[in-house]
């Protein structure tokens, strides 16, 4: 058990409630007691009234419970009591536009009327006329697509106002009075302020002036992390041959390579790879130095075109672990994309060119699939949960296929890396999507460094953003090009690959779900630059690190709130995880997807009790150590002093 | 692409050369229990494991006995390792069921298989049978390198003795081990003394015991004690039950101190036109509340699936557990959401969450009202619903006693038809419906949602299940206390024992896993279950574990579980140090490190796993599983181009 965590656990709850310092076990029970009140107190309201009287109706998920609280409290302290409808500010934050009199059409609590806030970096709601506010809070760059509903003619109550689609599986809807253009200037701000890239204003990470005390743009030093894994050795070496991002622009300056391969070796592979995208090192097993390597698909063509040096670079990478002769291709793509690709130039290592390695195709789909397959969860799971036949729904959207498909994926290359020693080469077309996803999760399962909250963070920065997630055309980040056919769930996808793997493994990592969320949350936000631009030559080029805070710099300055209390140290777990890839394990992710929807809310976690369990323990344990202490005090004394 | 390496070292790939160097000796035979009588035995008979397409077994001695069905593997070592992860039963081996869990019976041969009945005769050559049980546990036998005709008798043997004519030829009549009572904490409801606690526990006023039933005259179907609403008396009683069906006139359970009661009864005969005898019933009822207040009725029969439903909707979700091959498998994982939703066995117990609810709010409402549970018989859905909605009102229930004693009153008591239900003897009216099992799975989705507010575990409630078939206990074993009377005092004495009495069973390291760690003896409130189908899961611990290919390797809820029970056991002996006021020495205890090293080998479905392929040093990996997962390309890319 991380010790660590447990004191730190302790600190927020003291920092939360009024500790009772009694040692009984029960009386931390009533301290836990009062946010079961509202469930004990059912059946003397109807059932979804009683659900509304908790503190407050908020959209935000339950995890983050304790970060609202610190906001409450801050803002509480400051202007607030004042204004209340007023929103609380972050650093660089300023309000750009309010209307007053708006309804908030809230799906689950019904009407509630108030003031609409837009600020350069959120929409932010908040009721007037309850005693416990309906508060909305959502940061602009969550926004995909915002519509008028409505026209000054419409008839009907609250039929004027303002829709707002979100990409984190929400929609919002305001309704205006329809007199003198009451909607026009916040939608007029929340569309400037929503899409600032496309009118020439910058995005608000630019702006953000939060302070912390780690800094996040120090987690991933490249080189560093190579060496964590052995690297130089005999058979790779580091080069900075991308020093000006000249042989590939969407990869980082510094690369792991066979040490055999000499530059141009490499300026002839990129030239025979899609977008210059060379087989370049992932990881290596220290012990056995099988590694995963990654790279995109072979300019092979519909005359099935050979290139010499990719073939011997290839069988360099295989010749740099000696304990197998063999190696294996996984092509992340079903064979018939892979072959449909030749005509465009591209195409797969064909057995005869490539002696030794085997060529496997994982039969995961393309970005377009899994963006169908997840505005089809979203009909499914917003605003309410199709009740009716809701497993068949599920199964209908795909999307819990395709997850078990990368996992599978995934789980295939560690039987090689691990139980086989043989080296994987990844790739899918540009491999900057299938191919993040497998090698991350690879490595994931392999290497329990990654498993913690900083190797985690270390493991994005490498395989997602140093390699070239397109992140911002992916997400769209900052653009009202909503239909845009490149954007994609990718990297949710992945997250939910993570959180499938927690399942199956609760004591393995040392973050918890609310880590994976605020990720997710931050991959939208526009808050921190982490996730800003597609590439690393791009983030350079902005200035990224320079004028943006990185979302690690907020995670790391708060790490009590992302422990998983049941996090079991590594000398006691299993280094290899081998999560089971069947559908029967595969859950959706409700409090994810459905975590908008307030009766979705999971009731009770055993998570909550652990730590309990953990205070007292450690309570106990200083109770014991005072009491022996005072006994050794009181032995030398009656030893010093003779009766 | 696709090694087929052996994931398990048990394995004997079927060729006939490696099986001469195994030797089967009286070591492999199997032990039997006072009264056990073998039955017929059979050498060298290949037990396949599941999902190996009949390419991978073990070899050892199958024997059927009076009591069971028993393999005995040839493998010591295997053995050895079994009894390390897995329970161990004192009564049953590792691959030993009891005859009474048998459900169906196939006769394989290369292309075709036979589904057999009860008291069949089958001659021929028997090359393979495959034995289905009621705990969805499946075993496949291959006699190929057994003796001439011992297929054959095997086979008869179980078709004889599995699912016996008469009642008083169980085995629980037979069994002669002298049976110590050791159970303090459970209430049989047997006698008027429990009634009357239970009265007086609950605070319920205006309601009595009755003697009516005194030898069961009145109902051969209810307890000999009655609890009923004071103002009724016993001869209007008397003229009131001729018009119930099974005789099952409106019952007291449960109530509060605030005057409200929960009441059982069946509907009205359906000969009957005229319906004032239950009205005079339900007036009675409604003076029994502290203001009179007309009772909430709740019509089970028309709300609930009845019990026909329940089974075709069990056999359903055990074909998605009980795959035949690989292929098979993999096309329920294909779709398997959608085979879920189809068996209805989430939207049962959702249904049955949902009622109760209904009920319980009624219960507990601002001026709550009686809650009357009316049902067809009277003793089917009527003995979940009662049992869920006591569970989520009243805490006593939720600890192991407390669960122990309601099921004693709910179930066994007021009269579930076991004997029909799990089908024990092979009479023509037997129903066979897993009511017990739906129920179970109900409580185990609480569980899931209050981690906290039980005192038992999951573990708890599949050993449960299984002990439900085994015929040594009488708990599960008639169709009413009448019927356990009579065997109480016939001309071949049965002696009680109860399942309660865990002792019989099992030893403490095992009876230890059914208390959880994280009960909260303190959690006392009502609990409101999410009901919806989208909130329930699979009970995998229970469907799934004989699935080896499922388990996940030192995954799961078992390291968690065990996680938390050495903090617990850490806080015990904090305290213990305080109050004797000897604080030297240091925290960790001796067991500590051994159950460090037990943590780094538990998998998922501990302690029910059946996998033990870490003992050979490497990571087991599910070729099948991996291999061709095609998805329904078509259908995907209807939506999508292959162009990326």
């Amino acid at each position: 058990m991380a010790k660590r965590g447990s004191v730190e656990l302790l600190n927020i709850d003291r920092e939360n409630t009024q500790y009772n310092k009694n040692l009984s076990l029960d009386s931390i029970h009533s301290n836990s007691h009062n946010s079961k009140q509202d469930i004990a107190s059912w059946g003397k309201t109807s059932p979804s009234k009683s659900y509304c009287s908790s503190s407050s109706t908020s959209t935000e998920n339950v995890v983050s419970t304790l970060e609202r609280r610190k906001v409450i409290k801050a803002a509480n302290t400051e202007n607030v009591l004042l204004r209340p409808e007023e929103p609380p500010l972050l650093q660089g934050e300023k309000i750009c536009g309010q209307a007053r009199d708006v309804t908030y059409l809230c799906p689950y609590y019904g009407p509630a009327r108030g003031v609409l806030t837009v600020t350069n970096y959120k929409l932010y709601f908040r009721s007037v006329d309850r005693d416990t506010p309906n508060v909305v809070d959502v940061p602009l760059g969550v926004v995909s697509r915002i519509e008028k509903v409505g026209g000054a003619s419409s008839r009907g109550e609250n039929a004027y106002g303002i829709e707002v689609f979100c990409k984190d599986m929400r929609n919002l809807r305001f309704a205006h009075k329809q007199e003198n253009h009451s909607r026009r200037d916040v939608f007029e701000k929340l569309q400037q302020y929503a899409f600032p890239l496309s009118h020439k204003i910058k995005l608000f990470a630019f702006e953000y002036a939060g302070v912390f005390t780690e800094n996040g743009w120090c987690v991933y030093e490249p080189i560093a992390e190579l060496k964590r894994m052995g690297v130089n050795n005999d058979m790779w070496r580091i080069t900075k041959i991308n020093e000006n991002y000249d042989v590939c622009d969407s990869y980082p300056v510094v690369w792991a390579i066979p040490a055999q391969a000499t530059d141009d070796d490499v300026h002839t592979v990129a030239s025979f790879r899609s977008r210059g995208r060379i087989p370049v090192l992932s990881w290596i097993h220290t012990e056995s130095q099988a590694t995963i390597t990654r790279c995109s698909q072979p300019l092979v063509g519909v005359s099935g075109k050979r290139c010499r040096e990719d073939e011997r670079y290839i069988q360099l990478i295989m010749d740099a672990n000696a304990q197998s002769h063999k190696m294996y291709i996984m092509d992340a793509r079903p064979s018939a994309n892979a072959i449909a690709n030749k005509a465009k130039g591209g195409g797969y290592e064909s057995e005869d060119a490539y002696q030794n390695a085997e060529l496997v195709f994982l039969d995961i789909h393309n970005i377009h699939v899994m963006r169908e397959s997840l505005r089809k969860l979203k009909e499914l799971c917003f605003p309410n949960i199709e009740e009716t036949r809701w497993l068949s729904g599920v199964e209908s959207t795909y999307w819990l296929k395709h997850i078990k498909c990368i996992l599978a994926g995934a789980v295939r290359i560690v039987d090689k890396v691990e139980n086989h020693k043989t080296s994987v080469l990844v790739h899918c077309s540009d491999g900057w999507d299938r191919t993040a996803q497998l090698t991350a999760l690879s490595m994931l399962m392999l290497d329990p460094y990654y498993r913690t909250i900083k190797g985690f963070e270390v493991l994005i920065e490498k395989e997602w953003l140093s390699f070239g997630h397109k992140f911002q055309q992916r997400i769209g980040h900052g653009d009202d090009h909503h239909s845009d056919a490149d954007r994609s769930p990718v990297f949710l996808q992945f997250v939910d690959c993570v959180w499938q793997i927690t399942q199956q493994f609760p004591n393995a990592f040392e973050f918890n779900e609310h880590f994976l969320i605020t990720i997710l949350d931050h991959l939208y936000s526009n808050r921190f630059g982490t996730f800003l631009g597609n590439s690393e030559r791009e983030r350079v080029q902005e200035g990224v690190k320079e004028h943006t805070t990185s979302l690690w710099s907020y995670t790391n300055s708060q790490l009590d709130l992302y422990y998983n209390p049941l996090y079991w140290a590594n000398t006691h777990q299993q280094l290899v995880l081998i999560p089971i890839a069947s559908i029967r394990h595969i859950k959706l992710w409700k409090s994810y997807y459905c975590r908008w929807n307030p009766s979705m809310r999971t009731q009770e976690s055993v998570y909550q009790r652990i730590r309990e369990l953990l205070i007292l323990k450690e309570q106990l344990e200083r109770q014991v150590e005072d009491c022996r202490r005072e006994q050794v005090t009181r032995m030398t004394r009656s030893n010093a002093s003779p009766a | 692409m696709n090694d087929l390496r052996d994931t398990g070292f048990k394995s004997y790939i079927l060729d006939e050369g490696s099986l001469e160097s195994i030797s089967l000796n009286d070591s492999h035979k199997t032990k039997l229990l006072d009264g056990e009588h073998l039955i017929t035995e059979a050498p060298r008979v290949m037990m396949f494991s599941s999902l190996s397409d009949r390419k991978k077994g073990t070899l050892g001695i199958l024997t059927v006995t009076t009591f069971k069905l028993s393999f005995v593997s040839a493998n010591e070592k295997e053995n050895e390792i079994i009894e390390e992860f897995c329970q161990n039963n004192l009564l049953l081996g590792p691959h030993e069921v009891c005859l009474t869990s048998i459900d169906t019976i196939y006769q394989l041969g290369e292309r075709t298989k036979k589904r057999l009945v009860p008291g069949q005769n089958v001659s021929g050559k028997v090359k393979e049978i495959l034995v289905i049980c009621k705990n969805m546990r499946a075993f496949e036998f291959s006699f190929k390198f057994s003796d001439k005709d011992s297929g054959k008798s095997i086979l008869n043997a179980l078709l004889h003795h599995s699912c016996p004519k008469k009642h008083p030829l169980l085995f629980a009549y037979e069994y002669k081990e002298p049976y110590y009572r050791t159970l303090k904490d459970v209430r049989m409801f047997r006698n008027k003394e429990d009634w009357k606690r239970e009265l007086q526990r609950t605070g319920c006023k205006n309601w009595r015991t009755s003697d009516i039933n005194l030898n069961f005259h009145m109902s051969p179907l209810l307890p000999q004690t009655i609890v009923v609403p004071v103002s009724v008396t016993d001869s209007a009683l008397n003229q009131a039950v001729e018009h119930f069906r099974n005789r099952c006139c409106p019952v007291w359970v449960w109530g509060t101190s605030d005057g409200v009661a929960l009441v059982r009864m069946s509907d009205i005969l359906p000969t009957i036109t005229d319906r004032t005898q239950e009205n005079i019933m339900l007036e009675h009822v409604r003076k029994s509340h502290s203001e009179k207040r007309q009772p909430y009725i709740m019509d089970l029969s028309r709300e609930c699936p009845s019990p026909k439903e329940i089974q075709t909707s069990y056999l359903k979700l055990r074909e998605l557990c009980i795959p035949d091959n690989i292929r098979t498998f993999k096309m329920q994982d294909f779709k398997f959401y959608g085979l879920l939703d189809n068996t209805k066995w989430l939207l049962y117990g959702s249904i049955c969450l949902t009622k109760a609810l209904e009920g319980a709010q009624q219960l507990c409402r601002p001026n709550p009202v009686t809650v009357v549970l009316q049902e067809n018989n009277g003793q089917d859905m009527n003995c979940i619903i009662s049992c869920l909605i006591q569970i989520y009102l009243d805490p006593y229930w939720r600890t192991v006693s407390g669960f122990q004693t309601l099921i004693q009153k709910e179930w066994v008591a007021l009269g579930h038809p076991f004997t029909s239900r799990h089908c024990l003897v092979a009479y023509h009216e037997a129903e066979p419906a897993p009511l017990f099992l739906l129920f179970l799975d109900c409580v185990w989705q609480l569980i899931q949602q209050f981690p906290t507010a039980f005192q038992f575990t999951e573990t708890y409630l599949t050993t449960l299940w299984d002990s439900a078939h085994i015929s040594i206990f009488d708990t599960f074993l008639f169709n009413s206390e009448h019927d356990r009377y009579l065997a109480q005092t016939g001309q071949t004495p049965l002696v009680l024992r109860s399942v309660w009495d865990w002792k019989e069973q099992f030893m403490e390291k095992d009876i230890a896993l059914f208390c959880n760690p994280l009960y909260n003896d303190a959690y006392t409130q009502p609990i409101k279950p999410h009901t919806a189908v989208a909130f329930l899961d699979i009970w995998n611990q229970c469907y799934s574990r004989w699935l080896p290919d499922l388990e996940i390797r030192n995954g799961g809820k078992p390291p968690m579980d065990l996680c938390i029970r050495l903090i617990s056991s850490d806080i015990h002996l904090l305290r213990q140090k305080l109050l004797s006021g000897d604080v030297n020495g240091t925290t960790v205890n001796g067991s500590q490190e051994e159950n460090l090293s037990l943590l780094k080998k538990v998998n998922s479905f501990f302690p029910f796993s059946r996998n033990h392929g870490q003992i050979a040093g490497l990571l087991p990996i599910n070729n099948p599983l991996l291999s061709g997962d095609t998805l329904d390309t078509q259908s995907i890319l209807n939506h999508a181009a292959a162009n990326d």
